[in-house]
């Protein structure tokens, strides 16, 4: 399965203040204010990780079907990082999810996969061509088969991304 | 403080973060913070400390978790303002 987030730099910086008082505490486990604390960009490693956590949570929201918000549960570390790209795992309730994000510098786009080997068959695809169901959940409605590719869809300000796995 | 009175509270807490105007004007207990109100998932988070600023409660991540609706934001709030 596929999650992705895409942030708009500039947007964030109009909706969050994450300097308030209480704001890392409430969403970051000691391990990450940490990490965010000894970066040398610490917003960009606020937003990074932030991504990291919203696109595992579109997996294991399809997974569980379970609504919540758990910033604290979706547990990130890095494995890279520089300037435009970062690898990492994301834990949630004994869960693995892979993550990449690529850093550009008016926003950021983490991807999120099941099983790194999945990465090969990552595709970013045009949005016209998504339908959702039930579950609000999106796919790609030329795709006829019974088992249809989830896909995910995310939008920031200027910015819209759309990611699917090829079969 | 009545049930009206903390929803009123309450929205004036959620209003600058709502991008959804509309859904806004015609908020009740159902209205769903995301997805009617269109609010960025980042700013829960400033509802929850907009809320421990104003209401004098501390909302631990289990409350947190739950916090997606109108509802159960009323529900919580209730709860702490009682054990106090």
């Amino acid at each position: 399965m596929i999650g992705n987030d895409v942030i708009d730099i500039v947007q964030s910086r109009r909706e969050s203040n994450w300097q308030r008082k209480g704001f890392l505490e409430k969403i970051f486990t000691a391990e990450e204010q940490l990490l965010i604390a000894n970066d040398v960009h610490p917003e960009t490693m606020v937003w990074l990780l932030w991504s990291m956590k919203e696109a595992a949570y579109k997996i294991y929201n399809r997974q569980t079907k379970i609504r919540a918000y758990i910033p604290q549960k979706l547990v990130c570390s890095m494995a890279f990082q520089n300037n435009s790209y970062a690898s990492g795992k994301v834990s949630c309730c004994g869960t693995v999810y892979y993550t990449q994000t690529f850093i550009h510098r008016e926003y950021l786009h983490t991807i999120a996969v099941s099983d790194p080997a999945q990465w090969d068959t990552v595709i970013e695809i045009e949005k016209k061509n998504i339908a959702k169901d039930p579950y609000g959940i999106p796919f790609l409605s030329s795709d006829p088969s019974p088992n249809r590719q989830n896909v995910s869809v995310s939008n920031h300000g200027r910015f819209e991304k759309v990611v699917g796995l090829s079969a | 403080m009545n049930k009206q009175e903390l929803i009123l509270k309450l929205k004036t807490i959620i209003k600058p973060y709502t991008t959804n105007t509309e859904a806004f004007d015609n908020l009740t207990e159902e209205t769903d913070f995301i997805n009617d109100l269109s609010i960025n998932s980042a700013n829960l988070v400033d509802i929850v400390l907009d809320i421990e600023e104003t209401f004098d409660v501390v909302i631990d991540n289990t409350d947190m978790e739950r916090m997606l609706d109108v509802k159960t934001a009323v529900e919580i709030i209730e709860t702490k303002l009682a054990a106090k």
